[in-house]
């Protein structure tokens, strides 16, 4: 199936299923993963989150909590275990654990890091003003003057309070509107403060925490589960990275222009046939050359594993982009991963509709060859030019019997508008409510097609969003 | 963000109810605890035992202090193992020495008088003494305010200043002490509840 003729035509052009390069074998249909799985993580989250509290209420004495002060400070400590939890939690779903990131996939996990992220927060706040009331109250004193005394007398006080204005701040600029104010870098840096909050919040628990200063079971249980933490962390971001580079080597092979402003990266390696990856995932890239080392981007592969090389394929829009134009073959790429959810593995039906936009292509080709034939495919681009991997898709059309329909044009033209509505959509594919959709491309597209799909029938859970945003 | 508001709401709404699960009163406590404060009398040690051992399990299930359970005094030796096991503030050694009280009781020398509850704002302060006649040669603190850790360091500080064979009780014998510097209200509290138990016993 390969055209050697058009080898030298540095164009992911040729009829074939990657553009004539040399690949394995077909890859077959990947069977279907239930959400066992997720469950299992969530139950285990609402475990921890009751075992976190069982130590207040078995010290606690039924009736001992006479008068608003001792229920403010019953209060503050519950809080307390509380945040405690939650940030362990917090830290633990960034560890890029393996395990979470096939269970659950990095865009869930994202999205619970922000739900659980604006729970920690308010439990934090809630737990300060607490016990600062609470305390204040039984020591006949003013609140301000009460943190003045905790801050002089009260050991590791000083650290917590610290980590608690760190807090703050990384889940204020967290906020939607503050972060899109703010340039990545620097909402990136003061995230990573994340990680001197639970250092400086430590030491206070269990100086202070009236339910964790004795030693006992409840507070090595405790320590255990900060020291297994960062077990986590470190196996997640240092050592599972640590031997996936030095096993797979990886390099730039070549770069190939696509059309004017996308530039497809082809990435050979040691010992990619050990490679486990699905369509439509990704890896956080390092390109490790001048100007370039110090950013790491999400990009998804464009083609399934197929043993001899990856590919990504990228649309130039920022200055680290524009720089990816120019990278020379044998330059060092550092990549982590594979992440992500978006894929065949994870569909809860047999067939499947995907739906994309511009540049947003690249997983959704890459799925291509993982789905069972009977797949349809929607393309949304402006112009004909703005086609990516014309020719591939062109080739699994064939193949592997894919249905694919280009629709080009601006939003407002006729043929656009006839086929993003309900009834274009059902006349298309006339089973779409008992197929998984996945969608990618601009923000706009994606929200247009969820709700048509809405109104089309398809359950929110046959729905999936290719979105490297928070 | 909506299951944000959710986890909030709910975390917030199932902290409220532990509160007042645990602030409403549990009767079968209460009814153990009402005898032992109401009769801060003097017992012999052996009839004591019995409603001894209530107030100091009731401080050892709250919290088991490490500071409280010293080892028995010398002039103590010849106590009933009741008296040692109230002590001791460990609701697991309270049993067998209720179990075998009558082994005490034809040397019973030494008396133990109990001082009544004094209640200040970080809590209960509860004061037993031992006498030999009318000497002072042991006072403990059946209760401590120990709502919080810095609770407890203060009033682990004063137990330590005060009590004990060889505390401020016994070298003083009276209830004139020094307060401890930094637990000015639990001082008073204990000072408080010993000078009643001390007229009490004279």
């Amino acid at each position: 199936m390969t055209h050697p003729g058009t080898y030298s035509d540095r164009r992911t052009g040729a009829h074939s299923r990657s553009g004539g390069r040399p690949t394995g074998d077909l890859l077959p249909v990947v069977p279907r993963r239930g959400c066992g799985g997720r469950r299992l993580l969530v139950g285990l989250f609402l475990l921890g989150l009751v075992a976190s509290v069982l130590p207040w209420w078995t010290d606690t004495q039924a009736g001992s909590l006479a008068g608003g002060t001792a229920k403010l400070t019953a209060a503050g400590q519950i809080s307390g275990l509380l945040a405690g939890y939650l940030l362990l939690v917090q830290v633990l779903m960034m560890s890029r654990l393996p395990v979470l990131e096939r269970v659950a996939g990095g865009e869930r996990i994202a999205r619970w890091h922000r739900d659980v992220g604006a729970t920690l927060l308010v439990a934090v706040l809630a737990h300060m003003s607490l016990i600062l009331v609470g305390y204040a109250g039984l020591e006949g004193r003013s609140p301000l003057g009460q943190a003045g005394v905790m801050l002089r007398d009260y050991q590791d006080m000083a650290s917590a309070f610290a980590a608690a204005g760190l807090l703050v701040l990384v889940g204020l600029t967290s906020v939607r509107a503050v972060r899109r104010a703010l340039p990545y870098e620097l909402w990136h840096a003061t995230h990573l403060a994340a990680y001197a909050v639970l250092l400086l919040g430590f030491a206070h628990q269990f100086s202070n925490g009236t339910q964790l200063f004795r030693p006992g079971p409840v507070r090595t249980g405790w320590i255990a589960f900060y020291a297994l933490v960062v077990a986590a962390l470190l196996y997640g971001r240092v050592i599972a990275p640590l031997a996936f580079n030095l096993r797979h080597r990886l390099r730039v092979a070549d770069v190939v222009a696509e059309n004017p402003d996308t530039v497809s990266i082809y990435l050979t390696g040691a010992r990619l046939d050990r490679l486990t990856m699905l369509g439509g995932q990704f890896f956080r890239w390092r390109f490790l050359t001048r100007g370039c080392w110090w950013q790491s981007h999400p990009f998804s592969v464009s083609a399934a594993a197929n043993g001899r090389w990856l590919r990504m394929t990228v649309k130039v829009v920022g200055s680290h982009t524009r720089d990816l134009r120019d990278l020379d073959p044998g330059v060092r790429v550092w990549a982590v991963g594979p992440s992500g959810t978006f894929t065949a593995a994870h569909r809860t039906r047999e067939r499947a509709l995907l739906i994309a936009g511009g540049s947003g292509i690249t997983p959704l080709r890459a799925m291509l060859e993982e789905l069972p034939p009977g797949t349809a495919l929607i393309y949304r681009v402006r112009t004909p030019s703005d086609v990516l991997l014309h020719r591939e898709l062109d080739w699994l059309a064939q193949a592997r019997g894919v249905q694919v329909w280009y629709v080009v044009g601006s939003r407002d033209d006729p043929g656009p508008r006839q086929v993003m509505s309900a009834d274009g959509l059902r006349r298309l594919v006339p089973d779409v409510a008992r197929r998984d959709v996945y969608l990618c491309g601009p923000p706009g597209l994606i929200e247009q097609s969820r709700q048509l799909l809405r109104r089309a029938g398809v359950p929110r859970r046959q729905i999936h969003l290719a979105t490297f945003e928070l | 963000m909506r299951r944000a508001l959710f986890a909030i709401t709910g975390l917030a709404a199932s902290t409220t109810a532990l509160v007042v699960l645990k602030a409403g009163p549990d009767t079968s406590r209460v009814a153990q605890e009402l005898p032992a404060s109401a009769t801060p009398g003097t017992e012999e040690s052996t009839t004591a035992a019995e409603s001894t051992a209530e107030p100091a399990e009731a401080t050892a299930t709250a919290v088991p202090r490490p500071s409280v359970s010293r080892s028995p005094a010398p002039g103590q030796s010849t106590a009933s193992p009741a008296a040692g096991g109230a002590e001791s503030s460990g609701g697991a050694t309270k049993k067998p020495s209720v179990a075998q009280p009558s082994t005490a009781a034809p040397r019973s020398t030494v008396r133990r008088v109990f001082g009544p509850v004094v209640s200040n704002e970080f809590g209960n302060v509860q004061v037993a003494i031992s006498l030999t006649g009318s000497r002072i040669v042991a006072a403990e603190a059946l209760e401590l305010p120990e709502r919080t850790a810095q609770s407890e360091q203060r009033s682990s500080r004063v137990d330590d200043r005060y009590s004990g064979t060889a505390g401020l009780v016994v070298q003083r014998q009276s209830a004139d002490l020094d307060t401890v510097s930094g637990a000015t209200a639990t001082s008073e509290s204990y000072r408080e509840s010993l000078q009643a138990a001390i007229d009490q016993a004279r």
